[in-house]
Parts: C-alpha cells; structure tokens; sequence
C-alpha cells in the first residue's frame, strides 16, 4: 500500500475512537485541499500485513464501534488493497471506514470495499457537474452513481462538505447540497467543515500554485448557522 | 463496642485488626449512575466561601498567609482551631485556618530557611528547643561520603529527602473509626511484649523502641481529640463520628510530620458503610450524607506545610498529596465503587475544582459503566482526578492498598515506604563518555575511565561503558538511601502514622528515574543516526552533532521503545544488587512530579537534540512534541514499561483538546472511557488526564484572573496553574496537546 501518513483520531472521522491510514495518490485538485502532499501516488509501498499488524496494536481502543478509517487521498484508488488488508482486520474482529471523494469509477473492486466497508463518509465536494469540474476537475455523475450504489446496498453514510467563503457560503447554495442529501435514507449525518489555511505551507513547500490564496478562515460563526440550517433541513 | 458495631457482619475483623475483612463482609456496591447526588448545602456554600477567600489572601501574600514562629508542630502543641462556628467536621493544623507550623524535626535549616523566604524569623523557643537536638538532616550529613556529596552537588541524586521529611506513609486511619485508640494501644501493647519475647536482637530492640514511641503518641492523639470535645478511645458510632475519628487520625499526622507526602488512603468504600447505615436506619439524608464528605474535603484543602524555595522548585505549587484512592475491584469479584466514592468526586463540583485532594481512580476494565462515565465527565469538566491501573496493582498489592504521593502504591496500614526521589539518567550516560567526569562542573565524580573518541559513536561500546557507570550509580544510589532512612527513623520516625500500622510492617525502598525519555532517544540516536560528540576547551564533551533521522520513543515504534524497557529492566536489577535498610523491597518508580525542570536544568547537552538546561520529559511522558504519531501512538509507548520493574508507578501525563475528544458532551466522555479502557488493557501503569486548549494556559498564564481556580494534571498530582512559576507554566504549555486522540 502506498501510504502517507498514519494517525489516531476520534469521533469526527467515525464511530468511537478511530486509527486513520492516510493513502497516497488522488485523482481531484480541490482548489480548498489543504493535503495537497498527498495528491501524488508515489512513495514507499508498504506490504499489506505491515500495514495491518500496525492497525492492530491500536484493537484495544477499538470498543464502541471504534476501528480504522482509510483516507487520503483518494483510500479507493487502492481499493484492491483495501480489499486485501480487510481479510487481515476481519480476522482481527476490526471494522472500517472509508472516507472518500465518492469520484472513483464504480469497478468491483470499489464496490467490493464500500461493501466490506462499516461506515462511508463521503465529501459531498460541490453540487453540479459545472461546480465539481470547476473546482475539483472531477465528475459529479460519478460522485452521484457512487451515492446512488451506497444506498442500494444500504450502507451507512455520513456526508461532508467544505465551506468555503465566498464560494458556497451561503444558504442558498447550501439548499442545493441538501436536495442531493434528501435522497439518501442511510445518510446519518451530515457535517459542515471550515476552509482553513493551515495547509498553506504545503503549497508553498511543494511549489504547488494556491488557488485560494487570499481566501480567509471561514469565520465559525457562520459555518454554525449554516450546520444548524442543515440539521434541521434534514431534521436532525 | 456493641452499639458501635451495631448491624456489621462478620467475626474475623472482631478478633484482631483486620479493616479490609470489615470492608468485604459490610460494603454495599453500587452500580448506579451519578443522579442520586447532592448538591452544596447553604451551610457548605458559606463556608466554602470563607475558605476561597482566605485561598485568595494566602495568594495575595505570595503563597504563605501566617506561620507560628513560636512553637514546634505537635499534636498538643496548638488550641483547638476552627474555620467556621459551622464546621462540622473539626480540627486544625494550628488555631487558625492556612496558619502554618513549624516543623524543624527533618532538618533545623530547612525550617530557618522556609521562615525566611516568607519574612519570617524562627522564634526562641524553637531555637531553645532543637539547640541540643540532632535532626534527620545533620545526621545523614555525618554519615553522608564524599562520593555521595558530589553525586548530590552534581545533580546526579536530585530531591533526596535529606534535608526534609521523606512522607509517602499512609497511617491507616480507618482504624481509628472501626476500633477506637484504646483497642489499638492495647494490641500495639501486646505487640511490643511479644517483641520481647522473641530475644534482644539489634532488629527487635529497634522495632521495640518504635513500638513504645507509638503508643506514646496513641496516647497523644485521644488527648488531641478532647482538645476538640472527642473521646476517641471507642469506637465511632455513626458516619459523622467515622469521618471524625479519621481525620482525627490523619490531623494528628500531619501535625506530627510535613513529609513530602502526606496522602490519606482509601477511605470511601470504608466510610460508605457507616453512611449506608445511617440512611438505612433514618438518622441521616443523603444531603447531610454530602454534606459531611464536603466538609472533610475542605479540611483536607487546608492542609499547609512550610517549604523551602528550593523545595517549591522540585515539587511545585505547594502540593501536600492528600491522595485519595476510589474505586477498584475487590478479590472476589465485586466492584469496590460505592456511593462515597460518587460523593468525593462530586465535591469537585459542590467546592469547585482544586488540586488537593489528589483523587486518584483505581480503574478496572470491570468498573461499573455509569461510574466510568461520571469519572470521565469529572476529569473533561475539571483537569483534578488521575487514573492508575487496578488490574495491574490488585494481583500485586491485594485488594486494600492505596496510592501515597502520585503512583506509589502500597497495602494499607501492611507496608510503608522509604522515599527516594530519583537519579538523573540521562547525566549518567554523558559521566560514561567523559571518563567519570561531570559534564557542567567539570568534576571526577565516578570511578575514572576513558573519555569516548572523537569519532562516531558505536552503540555497542556506548552500552558497555554505559552499563558499567550505571551499576555503580546503582549501587551508590542504594546506599545513600539506607544512610538517610536509618537517620529518618532515627531522628524523625512518623511515631502516629506509624502506630497505625501492623507492627511487623512490609517495608518498600522507592527508587526513581528521571530522563527517561532522553536517554532513550539519545541511546536511539547513537543506534540509528550518526552522532559525533563534541569537546569543549576542557576536553569534555558538551555537545554532540547528529547526522540523520532515528526513531523516537512515543511513537510506539518498537527500535525506540525497546530501549526504553531495557533502561527500566537493566537499572531495576542494577539496584537490586545492594542490600537495603531494614531489609526493603527495591521498588522504581519513573515519575519527576515537576522535578524535569530542574533535572534538565542540571544536565549538559544531549545526543537526541536536547540542549544544555533545557527540561526533561515529565514521568515517563514521551518528549515534548516528538510523539508525532498521535495519542494513541504515545500511550502505546508507555504502555510497554513492565510494571514489574517499576513497581512504584510509571507516571504519564496526558493532555488532549477538548475538540480532538469528541464533537459532543456524550461522545468526548464515551470516547475518554474507551481511551483509558484501551490503555490500561495493555497493563498500562497511570495516567494523568487534562482536557483542555494550550491557548486557555497561555491565557491564564499572561491574566491569572481570568481563571483563579484553574487546575491541570501535571505529574501524579494536580496543581492550581496560578501557583506553578513562570519557567514551570511554560514548560507545562510547551507538552504535547493532543490535537488528534
């Protein structure tokens, strides 16, 4: 597997308390990302058992519906692995979480893994195919024919998006999310996250052009109101 | 007896001193939630306001608000003192609240010294009394070698209780309550008589002058209480008398003694029995219940010793330890958490949060869910309770032991401990390579070797000479300690605290490490990278270039974390090779309470980066920001030090944001439970828990009005933040926030 960085996290990025595995290689340019170090998919290729015997030390904080989450990147670029390293953690009673772009091409592999998969966390990037082409160079068909094959299996999924000021910051951008949202039943949350520039400097490091670069923070206080007019859009 | 032992079940505990068959045969678990509890009563509210107002003035007056000058600290010394006309449970240290004793018996400059940096002046009397007495630290000061004093001058023995009161005793108070003095003076009597009989060996005319010094101040101790209006000759009859009887016990100690330590025990599962059966039979209300362990706390947090400033620098913010042990698991199976234990942690609530005492969690995977919960909920709202691994202590020490101080845990009223603060590893391994030589003084101070080469350094021929300067620092380590604990006992032997053990009490010598951290990733940077020393004008190396990256204890990273376990296993054996006073126990224990500071300060430049001064980890804690892998990574490091080596605690501090925890309320508490579920599963040791944003520190650092009571964890014990000096809050906001679990 070809790995960028591995860390622990909670709550945000699943059930309980999570142990994320960041994969290399991506195929969108989110003017927003603030990883761009992990667009290239090159790097160290590490076995899949190495990867998994590392997973495991972290079992025993895996209680309450805990486990892994692959990120990225795209995580479903490796799909294959995915699929390889997941016979290891069932054997180890530990469950995954995918949290992906959804602009992956639906092949069986992919499908495959969402199948293995506890939890899919999608980013729900843009709204249209203009907006996605626009900001991300990838394909709303595709993010949309993804959701539409986690609902036909009835997988759970959390939605995500970045709020970014001056591009989707308002509510009546906002509404355009939510009616894509409305249709999926397994959909159990749906969290608004804030543009940052923490990433700047990776820009700046990989002598990559920053599209956002005078962009500011979102301010939180906005990004709240607009969270509380999603939830109760979605009655939560 | 038979009103006060009225509805208790069981004969062993009748028929000879037995508290822990009373606490098996009589509590009564709870498994329940925290909703039964009680808040502040109006008289609770006022009287805790008269205490927050005179913690104020004791700020304002730089951290001492009256010393008596005037007498020597006893139990008979003072009049009875109150804080309010309302106290319902009695006693003072002196006559007044936060009036603090003079206590000369551990060391006569010591005393002079505190007095003075407060603007005080020793009184004659004082003066007059120890004119032609010897104290503890004269004593160890005749016997102490060249060798030893260097080691001391050097820092490479850091805190050594030489000059004050080595503490760390847990009188077991309880007695007091379940029997009354009477009945223990008459077993301490029958005790020394059978003494006798076993022959005058030098071993048992010692044991038999303790025990004759105990009950003299058995005797003492009922006198105290009638100060007071108490007869404590029989046994209590009801929870409020229970809770009396014991604090008496633990008042007298402290009036006795300023040890380092000073920690009451385990106490609530004990109590709950006379509160459960107060209810039970319609006397008290769970109010009053509240009430009653409300008003013990604040007695505990007016606990005061007078310290030197030199002191103040090892142990920050005028820490007394009163180190309260909840919870845990009893031998047969069944929870040992009881209601009291739910009301002492309320009291964190009801008093607002402080440092003292130091409630201590004794966790067990099998602890009942809603008490978990309430502990987690306690530890995010407040920074004040720590957690310590009953899975691993309770196969070791028995099902009635308890913490003294941060991690040391001991049976209670069975074991007392020889205190030992640590020895400075990391300065060890740079005396290796300069041949013997201190690295900042210049000094021969161990045995003379060969400087290392001016080349690259080789692991293996590091670890040689290493090895060699480790096992005579063990070895000087050992003895040093035997010299200062034969003067401790023989010039200030804990006569109460000690009266409230068994006689033939199990004794522990604690040892400590500090620099853990260091010396791992030095050794590390040694084994993995190049590291080339380098000499300054005196031929000694002081510094070192690194080439290379290497692995880094706290990242769970088997290269770095082996090393760590070796240095705990080698040193732990390296100390057992020599003999100890009173036939102890060696114990370990790689905790630095705020000692890093000055360790580091100590120490020369070291070849994992660390330069000259600069502080060491705290504990066992991973250094600062190195443990890059996240929380989890970092625990998982720590959780490989074998408990058995280190048998007097392996302290770990850990501090995480509040947004990394969880999104919610509900999700930061299930998911702290399920970190410490996880930690301790690994035979983990201890763990401090702050819940909080280095920016808020930074805040109350800059303005400490902003948040007068803020507590944090630091290293086995709590601290009010306002009280740490600057150099200490910055290396505290310098440690790893977890921004990630």
């Amino acid at each position: 597997m070809r790995i960028h960085s591995f860390e622990s996290a909670a709550a945000v990025d699943g059930d309980g308390v999570r142990y994320c595995v960041f994969l290399r290689g991506c195929p969108l340019r989110c003017v927003y990302c603030h990883n761009p170090d992990t667009w290239e998919s090159g790097g160290d290729d590490i076995s899949v058992e190495t990867v998994a015997k590392k997973i495991a030390r972290y079992k025993p904080y895996f209680k309450n519906g805990g486990g892994v989450t692959f990120s990225g990147g795209e995580p479903l670029l490796q799909s294959k692995e995915i699929n390889e390293i997941s016979q290891h953690l069932k054997k180890e009673e530990i469950g995954y979480a995918l949290d992906t772009s959804g602009c992956v091409e639906l092949t069986d592999d992919v499908k495959k893994a969402i199948e293995g998969a506890d939890l899919v966390i999608c980013d729900l990037k843009f709204w249209d195919e203009e907006s996605y082409k626009k900001y991300t160079n990838g394909s709303f068909e595709r993010v949309k024919a993804f959701l539409d094959h986690c609902e036909k299996i009835k997988k759970r999924l959390w939605l995500r998006t970045v709020i970014v000021p001056n591009i989707n910051d308002n509510v009546d951008v906002l509404n355009k999310y939510i009616d894509i949202a409305k249709s999926y039943t397994t959909l159990e949350k749906y969290k608004l996250l804030p543009f940052h520039t923490m990433g700047f400097e990776k820009y700046e490091r990989l002598a990559i052009k920053n599209p956002l670069l005078t962009t500011k923070p979102m301010e939180s206080e906005k990004l709240s109101n607009l969270q509380t007019h999603i939830n109760k859009q979605l009655e939560r | 007896m038979m009103n006060a032992w009225r509805n208790f079940l069981g004969e062993t505990w009748k028929n000879e001193i037995n508290v822990r068959d009373f606490i098996n045969d009589n509590y009564t678990p709870y498994l329940g939630d925290a909703s039964f509890l009680e808040n502040a009563t109006e008289r609770t509210k006022r009287v805790s306001a008269v205490v927050c107002d005179l913690f104020r003035q004791e700020n304002e007056k730089g951290g001492v608000l009256d010393v008596d000058t005037d007498k020597v600290s006893s139990l008979l010394a003072y009049d009875a003192g109150y804080v309010t006309s309302e106290d319902i449970i009695v006693g003072l240290q002196t006559d007044k609240p936060l009036k603090r004793a003079v206590n000369p018996f551990a060391g006569y400059r010591n005393a002079e010294q505190s007095c003075a940096a407060y603007g005080y002046e020793l009184g004659e009397e004082v003066n007059k009394a120890f004119q032609y007495r010897t104290t503890h630290n004269t004593g160890v000061f005749r016997v102490y070698t060249p060798t030893m004093r260097k080691a001391r001058h050097v820092g490479l023995l850091t805190g050594l209780p030489d000059a004050y009161a080595r503490g760390r005793i847990i009188g077991d108070y309880r007695r007091i309550a379940l029997y009354g003095m009477d009945k223990l003076i008459e077993e301490k009597k029958k005790d020394k008589i059978a003494l006798g009989d076993e022959g005058m060996s030098e071993e048992n005319i010692h044991l038999i002058e303790d025990v004759a010094k105990q009950i003299e101040f058995m005797n003492q101790l009922k006198e105290m209480a009638s100060m007071y209006g108490y007869d404590i000759s029989l046994p209590a009859t009801n929870a409020k008398e229970a809770v009396q009887w014991l604090y008496f016990g633990y008042l007298g100690a402290v009036k006795e003694q300023n040890g380092a330590a000073n920690s009451i025990g385990r106490i609530s599962t004990f109590l709950d029995i006379y509160f459960t059966r107060d209810i039970n039979e319609g006397t008290l209300t769970e109010s009053e219940a509240q009430e009653i362990i409300d008003d013990l706390v604040i007695k505990l947090r007016l606990v005061r010793h007078l310290r030197t400033p030199e002191y103040n620098e090892l142990f920050a913010g005028d820490p007394v330890w009163v180190t309260s042990s909840q919870g845990g698991m009893s031998l047969d199976g069944r929870t040992l958490v009881t209601k009291t234990d739910f009301r002492v942690l309320q009291t964190l609530y009801n008093l607002g949060p402080n440092a003292e005492p130091n409630i201590t969690v004794l966790w067990s995977e099998d602890l009942p869910k809603p008490f978990k919960d309430f502990c987690a909920k306690v530890s995010i709202d407040t920074d004040s309770i720590q957690y310590e691994n009953d899975d691993v202590m309770r196969p070791r020490y028995g099902d009635d032991y308890a913490i003294a101080c941060c991690v040391s845990a001991m049976k209670v009223g069975k074991q007392m401990q020889f205190f030992g603060a640590r020895c400075n590893l990391p300065k060890v391994l740079l005396m290796s390579l300069n041949g013997g030589k201190d690295e900042i003084y210049g000094e021969q101070v161990g045995p003379v070797g060969e400087t290392c080469k001016n080349d690259v350094l080789k692991y293996d021929d590091v670890i040689e000479t290493f090895k060699k300067y480790c096992s005579w620092m063990a070895k000087l380590y050992v003895e040093t300690m035997n010299v200062i604990h034969y003067m401790h006992d023989k010039y200030a032997y804990e006569r109460l605290m000690m009266s409230l053990h068994d006689t033939k009490v199990g004794r522990l010598m604690a040892f400590g490490i500090s620099g853990l951290s260091v010396l791992t990733d030095s050794l590390s940077a040694i084994k993995y990278a190049k590291v080339t020393p380098v000499f300054d004008e005196r031929g000694l190396v002081t510094d070192f270039s690194v080439e290379g990256e290497f692995p880094k204890y706290g990242n769970d990273d088997d290269r770095a974390d082996e090393i760590a376990q070796w240095i705990v296993e080698y040193f732990y054996n390296e100390l057992c090779k020599t003999p100890t006073y009173r036939n102890a126990v060696h114990t370990l224990s790689i905790l630095t309470i705020t000692s890093n500071v000055v360790y580091g300060k100590k120490t020369g430049s070291t070849p994992d980066g660390r330069k000259k001064g600069e502080p060491f980890a705290p504990g066992a804690n991973p250094m600062h920001g190195r443990d890059k892998e996240g929380g989890l990574a970092s625990l998982n490091s720590v959780a490989k030090l074998d408990y058995d080596c280190c048998r007097d605690g392996i302290s770990n501090t850990f501090s995480i944001v509040p947004e990394a925890l969880g999104e919610d309320d509900e999700s930061r508490i299930e998911n702290l439970v399920t970190v410490l579920d996880g930690y301790f599963a690994q035979d983990a040791h201890h763990l401090n828990v702050n819940v909080l944003n280095r920016q808020k520190l930074i805040d109350a650092m800059n303005d400490p009005n902003l948040y007068p009571n803020l507590t944090i964890r630091v290293s086995g014990y709590a601290v009010n933040f306002n009280k740490l000096t600057r150099d200490k809050q910055e290396e505290v906001i310098k440690r790893t926030f977890h921004e990630k679990v």
